[in-house]
């Protein structure tokens, strides 16, 4: 697109909307986070506020909840993370394979998406409940002992991913099915004529056409799976004995509860530091993708 | 652009947008002063509250106050960002034990001009103890709306039906240690495979059910010098009392069950203990015969725990505002008896002693432990001191740690958060 | 291929019932008395009741329901068109005109996402305070759109589309905004109407932002104003799962009205190449 070069000064106008708005409400509040992260201050006495260096720093790095907490939050994201995408995957291509009800399944499947995390945490918490929840009414009809999906340790955090899994599998499904309708259909007949089989369909054109919307799939579900806090927070309140306590909930817990500001914006440093070094690691792995 | 959606969301937005600003901005009579009045009341505790509101706003046409209630935790953190820049609420509702934090962050102001012979709130009608939670040096920030202690609850059916009934037929609740294990023995139902299909008892909120026993134990959070206590020898036998009865004598559901409350409201949990604020639950079930009591005796002295409700004012209020706020905390408080019937115990003694509280037969039993009742301890750190009683508690009833080491690890984390409190507030 | 597709079809059947399980029960226990709702016999109520929602409704002084109910719809509106407009203008510089760092700007873009969101919470609202726009719903629109979503979506979709019908508009002389508005933008309705589905949804259900952002009950929003209800420690199942219906209730007729938009014109076009 060489003549869109000399138009470049208004080809950069395309962006100031969107800049302004990201200056004035990320770059801002970040580079006031990133000095608080330096500093102490307790909100509830505020005059004490001074500088501190790496101190903040230096006791997350030894604060027993924060190496816990990362703990809890890296084996969520190694739980959903993969399961979300291949699931929303597979999801998206039987969509596309049906030939009728089409849409009424495609809604159906994100209608679960369409409640927000508080409302979906309540159902599936009396789903879950140990005395009259749903699946412990079905487990006593067919004669099994209730389950504590949520009281047991072991069991907490695996309960919480299969209700991730429901709430948000249909938003990445709807994404990678219009994705997939995007891709040109004679790409198909093409090889088709030549005799390809449907993996080999899969695998050499519909894979590599979706890999843009794929990867974008792959990192806003990293980045969301280690920013988990409402389902957690809603469900469990990061129990049974802090097993469901995500790094999220730590920092909310301390500058909203400890009111340690400084700490806490320590810590989600830390923690976008986590994200950004998983997304960059995934990134060089599908190399390929990225233009 | 023509006939793309996006052009159409426009015009929904512009549409929207005039709507909103013809009925956005409801008409509110100018004369009236507005009072903003926050709390952590959801429940039908809160319902009962906006009824007493309704009727302060008919008596009192010169203002107007407006509700708004949240949960607990959303709650504070609304508040303190709302102070913060100065626009929060005109009265909200503070606990006892949250007080120091926010005494130190200075979002409250001094009512002690509400206590005097022309509002009717009289210092001689509060206990000391109560009076003593809201002073602070000189300064009074709050005023006493209630007391919500821990008590027992007991199915009364179920008592009746296991003889543990007075010769007048009503139940007979347990008082001390001994009957209270022999009631939960004959109160459980086990089945023909083991499981329990009724349980005598079940603990609950379990750091609250600990802080109710610690002082029948004897045990203390801070020692005379300030210092944290936590691992003393009366908290850990309150402590060891919990995880023997749950682990050893199983006469409680284990740990991963969340059998507790609503246990009881299925009637397969026959006693427990909770706050008197708990009542308006059950209130709404049919068919359900409830009965209260004090928390029996199972150490060495009667004990309990329980909170208040303190009714507070923004520190920077003018004129008529205040004015406005002190008539509606009098006239709230002079209501308490309303407040009481949702749940609670009034602070005010001569309500206490009215006949009308004492048919309230729930809160009246739970009214007779205020005497040797205590509160949580004093200190601005009281989240962490909490959290960190919430797990020691979890890992000795879950069996992983015993009380002894619970605790010793409770009590290293406080001191190291007040070292560093310490340390980061030095002026 | 038929069969498959049958078959197909069958099995997604099966998978959205088990999807729509949860929200059916949900609804049926919103019918139920506290009672029923404690020892289930059935799924399906054995004797439906409207308490739960009458009680949610009662009060209205401190429920302004049709308030709230404007208020979402105004805010989730305006957002859901800023956020489109704004993205997709930033989303074509990048994927189709490729300014100068197009790379790096996506990066810190998709870095902005990697954030915490409750560190911006304080900052962001110190500085609404400032512009004076607490407890307005400039308060709530404004801000959102600076998410980094709606502009890696979109970019992410513009790359999968072959750029031949643009670079042949521009051939012919079209302006670049005319390249934008005429081309691109229909090209990317599928896309652009599914970000348009999410940012009315996620701005529709946001809780943090009205709730600290706003302070009259006049200005909520109406999942955060029924949402308020949700007791702290009552276990009032019956009546939570009826505010939940009610909170979510407009969304789901928002996607029935929007969602045949979803569906690309692509797949029988095609392009020839």
């Amino acid at each position: 697109m060489s003549s869109i070069k000399s138009q470049s000064r208004h080809a950069n106008l395309f962006v100031v909307p969107y800049g302004m708005s990201f200056l004035v409400f990320i770059v801002c509040p970040i580079l006031f986070a990133a000095a608080l992260a330096f500093t102490q201050l307790d909100l509830t006495s505020r005059e004490h506020l001074h500088f501190v260096g790496l101190d903040n720093f230096r006791e997350a790095l030894k604060d027993p909840y924060f190496i816990q907490a990362t703990k809890v939050t890296c084996v969520y994201a190694i739980m959903i993370v993969p399961a979300f995408v291949v699931l929303s995957f597979g999801l998206a291509l039987g969509l596309q394979a049906m030939t009728f009800g089409r849409n009424a399944v495609r809604g159906l499947i994100f209608l679960p998406g369409m409640f927000n995390v508080v409302v979906a945490s309540i159902i599936w918490r009396w789903f879950y409940d140990g005395e009259f929840g749903f699946f412990n009414y079905l487990l006593k009809r067919v004669g099994i002992m209730p389950i504590h999906w949520l009281g047991e340790k072991t069991l907490a955090l695996p309960s919480i991913v299969v209700m991730s899994l429901w709430w948000g599998l249909g938003g990445a499904t709807i994404i990678l099915l219009a994705a997939l309708q995007q891709i040109p259909t004679h790409l198909y007949e093409a090889a088709m004529i030549d005799g390809a089989t449907s993996r080999r369909l899969l695998t050499n054109i519909t894979i590599p056409q979706m890999r843009h919307v794929l990867l974008f799939i792959v990192v806003t579900s990293t980045i969301g799976a280690f920013q988990v806090f409402g389902q957690t927070f809603m469900m469990t309140n990061g129990g049974p004995d802090r097993s469901t306590t995500g790094l999220v909930q730590l920092i909310y817990d301390t500058a909203f509860n400890k009111y340690r500001l400084g700490y806490a914006a320590a810590l989600s440093w830390l923690l976008f530091a986590m994200i950004l070094v998983v997304i960059i690691v995934q990134a060089l792995l599908l190399r390929r993708s990225i233009d | 652009m023509r006939g793309h959606f996006l052009t159409g969301l426009f015009f929904m937005c512009v549409v929207l947008a005039a709507l909103k600003l013809f009925t956005g901005g409801g008409p509110l009579a100018r004369q009236k002063t507005e009072i903003s009045f926050w709390n952590g009341w959801t429940g039908p505790d809160g319902t009962a509250m906006l009824e007493v509101i309704r009727h302060f706003n008919e008596e009192n046409p010169d203002i107007e106050v407006s509700m708004q209630r949240m949960a607990w935790d959303t709650y504070y953190n609304k508040l303190m960002v709302s102070a913060m820049s100065g626009r929060g609420p005109q009265v909200f509702v503070i606990h006892a034990s949250t007080l120091p934090r926010m005494v130190r962050a200075g979002y409250l102001a001094d009512v002690s001009d509400l206590f005097g012979s022309s509002t009717g709130l009289l210092p001689s009608d509060f206990e000391s103890k109560v009076l003593d939670q809201v002073k602070f040096g000189k300064k009074m920030v709050g005023v006493p709306l209630d007391i919500h202690p821990q008590g027992l609850y007991c199915n009364a059916d179920q008592l009746i039906a296991a003889g543990l009934k007075n010769p007048d037929g009503t139940p007979k609740p347990p008082t001390n240690r001994d009957e209270f294990i022999d009631a939960i023995k004959k109160l459980q139902k086990v089945g023909a495979n083991g499981d329990h299909d009724v349980w005598g008892f079940s603990w609950t909120f379990w750091r609250n059910n600990f802080m109710a026993l610690i002082p029948q134990f004897h045990g203390r959070y801070f020692d005379d010098n300030g210092n944290p206590d936590l691992v003393n020898p009366g908290n850990v036998a309150a402590l060891a009392f919990m995880g023997d009865l749950m682990n050893h004598l199983k006469l409680t559901p284990p740990a991963e069950s969340n059998a507790g409350w609503t246990g009881f409201r299925q009637k397969k949990v026959a006693m427990l203990f909770e706050g008197v604020y708990m009542v308006g639950d059950l209130q709404s079930l049919t068919d359900f015969k409830y009965f209260g009591a004090p928390v029996p005796q199972i150490g060495s002295q009667p004990g309990t725990v329980g909170d208040s409700h303190c009714l507070c004012i923004r520190s920077d209020l003018n004129g008529k505002e205040r004015e406005a706020s002190e008539r509606f905390i009098s006239y709230l408080s002079k209501h308490s008896l309303a407040w009481a019937r949702a749940g609670q115990v009034p602070a005010r003694i001569s309500i206490r002693n009215s006949p009308e509280f004492k048919q309230l037969q729930v809160q009246y039993a739970f009214s007779k432990e205020v005497p040797y009742m205590i509160y949580p301890p004093r200190t601005p750190l009281l989240f962490e001191l909490i959290q960190e009683i919430d797990q020691a508690v979890e890992r000795v009833l879950r069996g992983e740690m015993t009380p002894q080491a619970a605790l010793e690890l409770a009590n290293s984390n406080v001191e190291k958060a007040i070292a560093r409190d310490k340390e980061e507030n030095k002026s | 291929m038929k069969v498959r597709g049958r078959i197909a079809a069958i099995v997604m059947l099966a998978v959205a019932v088990v999807f729509l399980s949860p929200a059916v029960l949900m609804v049926f226990t919103a019918f139920k008395s506290p009672d029923e709702v404690l020892n289930p016999s059935s799924a399906i109520p054995h004797h439906w009741t409207l308490e739960n929602f009458a009680r949610t409704l009662k009060y209205s002084e401190e429920a302004p329901f049709a308030q709230w109910l404007l208020n979402s719809m105004l805010i989730s509106t305006s957002v859901t068109f800023l956020v489109l407009f704004v993205s997709s203008l930033t989303a074509f510089a990048i994927a189709r005109l490729k300014i100068k760092g197009s790379g790096k700007i996506l990066a810190v873009i998709v870095a902005s996402m990697m954030i915490p969101g409750q560190l911006f919470l304080i900052p962001v609202y110190l500085m609404l305070g400032w512009f004076h726009w607490l407890d307005t719903p400039l308060a709530l629109i404004v801000p959102a759109t600076a998410g980094g979503f709606g502009v890696f979506m979109l970019t992410q979709f513009m790359r999968s589309i072959p750029p031949s019908l643009e670079e042949a508009a521009l051939i012919d002389g079209c302006s670049l905004w005319g390249v934008y508005s005429q081309i691109c933008l229909p090209l990317c309705t599928p896309a652009l109407a599914t970000l348009g589905i999410f940012t009315f949804i996620g701005s529709w259900n946001d809780f943090l932002g009205p709730l600290v952002f706003m302070d009259s009950v006049r200005n909520y929003t109406l999942p955060v104003g029924i949402a308020l209800y949700q007791s702290s420690y009552f276990t009032e199942y019956g009546k939570t799962l009826a505010t939940s219906v009610l909170g979510t209730a407009p969304l789901v007729i928002v996607y029935c009205i929007f969602q045949k938009r979803i569906i690309s014109s692509m797949a029988t076009t095609g392009l020839k190449d």
